[in-house]
Parts: C-alpha cells; sequence; structure tokens
C-alpha cells in the first residue's frame, strides 16, 4: 500500500471527476506540444531560408569590416582572402567558402536612376550551397561564360521597365573616392521575398563588382557554409583561432549574431508561445484548483479520521500531491498521445498558411515534434497540479481535527 | 497521588468551550479524570453534555481551554503537532460512532494503516494484521472494502484497527449508535474480551444503557461536569 496505489484509488473514487480534470491535462498538453512544434517548425523554416538565402553560417572579415565606419567600399577589405580560403577548404567541418563584395551604387537604364545594394559573388559556387539562384523567375543565374552579367530584383527591374538581356549602366564610387561607371546586362530577375529587399538587389560577378570598384584582389568577407551549423560559435571560434596562429588579421561572427530579422521573429515567437503558455496554465490551473479543492473538501471527515489515527499533516499534503502528480502524469501520457495523433492529421490536412513574416508566399502547416515544447508541457501540467493539488490539500490538513471529524 | 502516577491519561481541570454561531457553549467545565491500566470507564450523560470533548481531549485530539492532560504522567500541552500524531498512533486507538474506515482500503488495509505509519516491517504488518481480524473474527472479510462490509463488521474492522499498534487506551465515541441489538451486543463483548486479554483500558462516550451496564466504572457529564465522581 504506497502512497501512489493509494493515489490511483483516490482518484478512481469518483472517476468521472478525474477524468475531466484529467481531460484538461491532456488538452493542455496536447497544446502546448503542438504548439510549440509549430513555433519550432516555423523558426526551423526561417533559419534554413536565413542561411540559405545567402547569410551562410560564419562570415569571416577583417575586424574593422564588423565595425561601422568605413568611408568607401572596401575600405576594410579582404586581401588575402584567396590564402585564407585555401586554409578554410582544408577544414572538414567547411562545405564551401564563398568570397563576397559588398557595395552600393546607382543603376541606370539611359533616362532613368535608381540605387541599388549590390552583392558580387562566385556564381557556380553560390548555385551550390545556396537558394538565390532559386529565385530566379525569368532568365538565367550568373555564369562565368557571361562576366557583364547582372541579376536584379524584380521589383529594381520594374522600377527601370527592364526585362532580360536588357543593357544597363552600374555607377559607384571607387576605393579612393572616385565615381566610376560599368556597363552590363541584365541575365535575370529574381523574386525576393522581402519587399524593400526587391526593390534594390543586385547580384553580379565578382570580376564586374572588382571593376567597378577599381579593387582587384580584395573581397568584403568569406562567407561559409557548415557541414552542421548547429555549433557554428564554437566552429567559428577554432577557425579564426587558427587563422590567428598564421598571422591572418581577421574576425567572424556566426549567422545568428548577423542575422537580426530571425533574431525579432524568434523573439516574437517565444513571446506570443510565452503568453499562450501562461494563458494555458492560468486555464488549467483554475479548472484543476476547483476540482482538487472538491476533492479535498468532500474527504474532509476522511481527513481528521486519518489524523486522528496518527497520520502527520505533511503525509497528508503529500498524499493530495501524490494524486496530483498521477493525473499530471497519465494526463501528460494521454496529451502526448493526442499530440502526436493531431500532428499526423494536421500535417496531412493540406492546409497552407498566410505568408510567415519576411515572406511573400504561404506556406504548408506543419508541426515538428519539438522535444523542448513537450518538457515545457509536461513541466508546467505537473507544476499546475502540484499547487492546485497542494494548496486545498495544506488547508484540509490544518484544519483542527476535531472539527475535520464533524464536517458534513 | 499514587493513583495517578500509575495510571495511562490524566485529566486535570479541564475546560473547554466552543463557538456555535454567535453563542459559547461551555463543553466541559473543570473535570478531572483519570484512566488506569485495564479500565473499562463508561461516560454517560445526555447529548451535549460534553462526552465527545472529554474524549477528544483525553484522545489529543483537541487542546483544553483550561486544565491539563497528563499521558504517562507527562503534560501533553506544549507538545509538537506531530509529537501528538506519534502518540495518538503509538498510544490511542479510536473507534468512531461512524466506523470511519478509509473507503479505499481492504478491511485488511486499514487495519494494516497505522502499522504502516508506524513504520513497521511488510511481514509484521501482514501477521499482526491476520491475527487481529481473526480475533474480531473476521479474517475471512479480510479483502473486503468497507462498503461490502455490514455495520457491526465495519465496526469489528475499527476495533481491530484500533489495537494495530497494541495501544494502551482506546477511546470509543458512542460505538453502538449505528449497530443493530445483535451488532452492539457483540460488539460489547468483543471490547470485554480484549480489555480482560489485553489488559487496554477502554474510555467509551455513550447514552446506551446497554454499554453503561456493561461498564465497570461509570461517571456521568452533565452541563459540561461530572455528577457522578470519575
Amino acid at each position: 500500500m504506497s502512497i501512489w496505489s493509494l493515489a490511483v484509488r483516490n482518484l478512481l473514487r469518483n472517476r468521472r471527476r478525474s477524468l475531466l480534470t484529467g481531460g484538461v491535462v491532456v488538452f493542455g498538453y496536447a497544446a502546448f506540444a503542438l504548439a510549440g512544434g509549430f513555433m519550432a517548425q516555423s523558426l526551423e523554416g526561417l533559419r534554413e531560408g536565413t542561411i540559405r538565402s545567402g547569410m551562410g553560417h560564419l562570415h569571416i572579415a577583417r575586424p574593422e569590416a564588423f565595425r561601422s565606419g568605413a568611408e568607401t567600399t572596401l575600405e576594410y577589405g579582404l586581401t588575402q582572402f584567396e590564402a585564407i580560403e585555401t586554409l578554410l577548404r582544408r577544414d572538414a567541418e567547411v562545405v564551401e567558402v564563398l568570397p563576397r563584395i559588398d557595395f552600393f551604387g546607382l543603376v541606370t537604364n539611359g533616362t532613368r536612376t535608381v540605387p541599388f545594394l549590390g552583392i558580387g559573388l562566385d556564381p557556380q559556387r553560390e548555385a551550390r550551397v545556396m537558394d538565390t539562384p532559386r529565385t530566379i523567375s525569368s532568365g538565367r543565374w550568373l555564369s562565368s561564360r557571361e562576366e557583364r552579367g547582372v541579376v536584379l530584383g524584380r521589383g529594381l527591374a520594374a522600377a527601370l521597365g527592364l526585362g532580360v538581356d536588357d543593357g544597363v549602366t552600374l555607377l559607384a564610387t571607387t576605393e579612393d573616392g572616385t565615381l566610376n561607371a560599368v556597363d552590363a546586362q541584365v541575365t535575370g530577375l529574381a523574386d525576393i521575398p522581402i519587399k524593400e529587399m526587391n526593390e534594390r538587389f543586385l547580384a553580379t560577378s565578382l570580376s564586374l563588382a572588382s571593376d567597378l570598384l577599381a579593387a582587384s584582389g580584395k573581397v568584403s568577407k568569406l562567407v561559409l557554409v557548415l557541414r552542421d551549423g548547429a555549433d557554428a560559435p564554437r566552429s567559428l571560434s577554432r577557425l579564426v583561432d587558427d587563422l590567428h596562429g598564421r598571422e591572418f588579421d581577421v574576425a567572424g561572427k556566426t549567422w545568428e549574431e548577423l542575422a537580426t530579422f530571425y533574431q525579432q521573429v524568434r523573439i516574437l515567437y517565444m513571446g506570443i508561445f510565452g503568453f499562450m503558455g501562461a494563458v494555458l496554465v492560468a486555464v488549467v490551473l483554475l479548472a484543476c484548483a476547483n476540482t482538487m479543492m472538491m476533492a479535498a473538501t468532500e474527504r474532509t471527515r476522511e481527513i481528521g479520521t486519518l489524523r486522528a489515527l496518527g497520520t502527520r499533516a505533511r503525509f497528508i499534503r503529500r498524499q493530495f500531491l501524490a494524486e496530483g502528480m498521477t493525473l499530471a502524469a497519465l494526463g501528460c501520457v494521454a496529451g502526448a498521445l493526442l499530440s502526436l495523433a493531431l500532428r499526423q492529421i494536421l500535417n496531412h490536412s493540406g492546409i497552407v498558411l498566410p505568408p510567415p513574416p519576411g515572406a511573400t508566399s504561404g506556406m504548408p502547416l506543419h508541426i515538428k515534434i519539438y522535444g523542448l515544447a513537450h518538457a515545457a508541457g509536461a513541466l508546467a501540467m505537473l507544476l499546475t497540479l502540484a499547487i492546485s493539488s497542494w494548496l486545498p490539500a495544506r488547508r484540509a490538513s490544518r484544519r483542527r481535527i476535531v472539527d475535520a471529524l464533524t464536517h458534513v | 497521588m499514587d493513583a495517578r502516577s500509575n495510571s495511562i491519561v490524566v485529566g486535570e481541570g479541564l475546560a473547554r468551550t466552543y463557538r456555535l454561531g454567535s453563542t459559547r457553549v461551555q463543553a466541559l467545565q473543570g473535570v478531572d479524570i483519570c484512566v488506569r491500566p485495564g479500565d473499562f470507564v463508561v461516560v454517560q450523560g445526555p447529548s451535549g453534555s460534553g462526552k465527545t470533548t472529554l474524549i477528544n481531549l483525553l484522545g489529543l485530539l483537541d487542546h483544553p481551554d483550561s486544565g491539563r492532560v497528563l499521558l504517562d504522567g507527562r503534560p501533553v500541552t506544549t507538545l509538537h503537532d506531530d509529537e501528538l500524531a506519534d502518540l495518538r498512533r503509538d498510544r490511542i486507538g479510536f473507534v468512531f460512532q461512524s466506523f470511519s474506515l478509509i473507503p479505499v482500503l481492504t478491511a485488511a488495509e486499514n487495519v494494516a494503516y497505522p502499522m504502516m505509519l508506524k513504520g513497521l516491517a511488510r511481514a509484521e504488518i501482514r501477521r499482526r494484521t491476520g491475527r487481529l481480524l481473526e480475533r474480531v473474527g473476521l479474517a475471512a472479510r479480510a479483502g473486503s472494502r468497507p462498503d461490502r462490509l455490514s455495520g457491526g463488521e465495519r465496526q469489528r474492522v475499527a476495533i481491530a484497527r484500533a489495537l494495530a499498534n497494541g495501544p494502551d487506551l482506546i477511546l470509543a465515541d458512542e460505538p453502538t449508535a449505528n449497530l443493530d441489538s445483535s451488532g452492539a451486543e457483540s460488539m460489547l463483548d468483543l471490547m470485554r474480551e480484549l480489555n480482560g486479554e489485553r489488559q487496554v483500558a477502554f474510555v467509551i462516550a455513550t447514552h446506551d444503557p446497554r454499554v453503561v451496564a456493561r461498564a465497570r466504572r461509570t461517571v456521568t457529564l452533565r452541563d459540561g461536569r461530572f455528577v457522578t465522581s470519575p
């Protein structure tokens, strides 16, 4: 006759009430697991999207480049980038190294001129590991055969009334402060999910960007794609230490440090999830506290008898706590099964959600199994039941024994 | 004084007042009582005379407003709640009017409960429970829940439970009130036998004349005072 077997028997005394309370726990747990799974899936999608849309896992550049204040483009460019690249490629963790030139300037069709945010890159390597080439909706991605080619955001092209194979002129300030211009040809139009970027985006080859900026042998940074980005900070620290050991004056940042939009969305999601969780806990707490209070009140006389027989007050409280914990544990198991069943149904329902923040197209509903949400659900339900069973038990066990014995 | 020195429980000048709505009821007004090993004391008196209050005070279930209770010559007034619980568990058995068995436990488990509280070994609990149920004639109903037992059988289980930890004193409050004639007679026979066999003192609060007729010592309470000497 352990405290747990006694707890089960007491729960079975009023099956309907226990089922009702257990049901609240089941739905509470399932709501936690599903909402958490949805949030995790959305964040995972956003994270992968951020990394594959050009961010990569790590950025390596000169330390000054990470601090604002460069007066001209490539003022703090990497000059020995090819040597660094060769070293980085030897690392087993590194899948790809992408040299990039970040620049800005003006693009004109001869009659209209619009500012752009440009990126000079290696088209073949980018096509291997990034999704940017797949955003081309008209024309084609850049190639080494078309060194004068540029890809424009569809919004930018629309502002200039340009189409595929049209000619444009790019204007930018060189490192020494003079204005330079090069002719280029539009090879493709890209649909960039963020509207503001769509109206400013321009990508071209490293050679054209170097020509425009009159800065050959220099890049803004090296973007690294890792085999497994789960532990990017550790990989970064190891790689930068290695480069420092070889006298390269570089610094690095992980994608998480640079992706402010992702961080903002993550904080927003955590806030929503936290708020939902708090509301859920409050609802479960109120529902369970009510039934546990009824159970304790109904058993006041019995508590009086137990106390008269020599049961210490804390044993009575422990007994009620065990009942609450048993109910919570069973509810969590049933809640986990329910959430798995609902997840299967929802993932196969074909429901398409509205576009997430920063995207232009909707995404199919998909809920992943997120261990942390299950753990949070279980912990929340156990704590809620602990509080809702402890408080009435504490009250009942503190009652004078003679009053408890005559309770009607 | 000598008589008190070998007593189990002594009540000295016990007074207790209750609040009943806006009125104050003086349940006991300076009562003295002494219970010795092997006593079979019946406390009689009309309803509201203070019988249950006296049982509650002697059973360490309540505290007197004035006066004191001594167990084995030691005052219990200042003891901590847990110490009082341990004394009730080890030294005193209770038999209530409404049986007060734990409904989710079988007859055997109800009897075993105080022993479990005391932390006795499982084998010892099993052995003692079997013997006690056999003694009260309910060995065959060991696995039955209280709702499957008759009133008489429930009260026998309650007596077996009261004897579980080998107490010196059993306090019974109207033990025959919910029993029919034969049940009450058989219950009284059992209590007298146990009293004789084990030298366990019984203090029984009742207004049942059948119980009074079996008493070795009778005291009468009226309006919170003894009208016959304890």
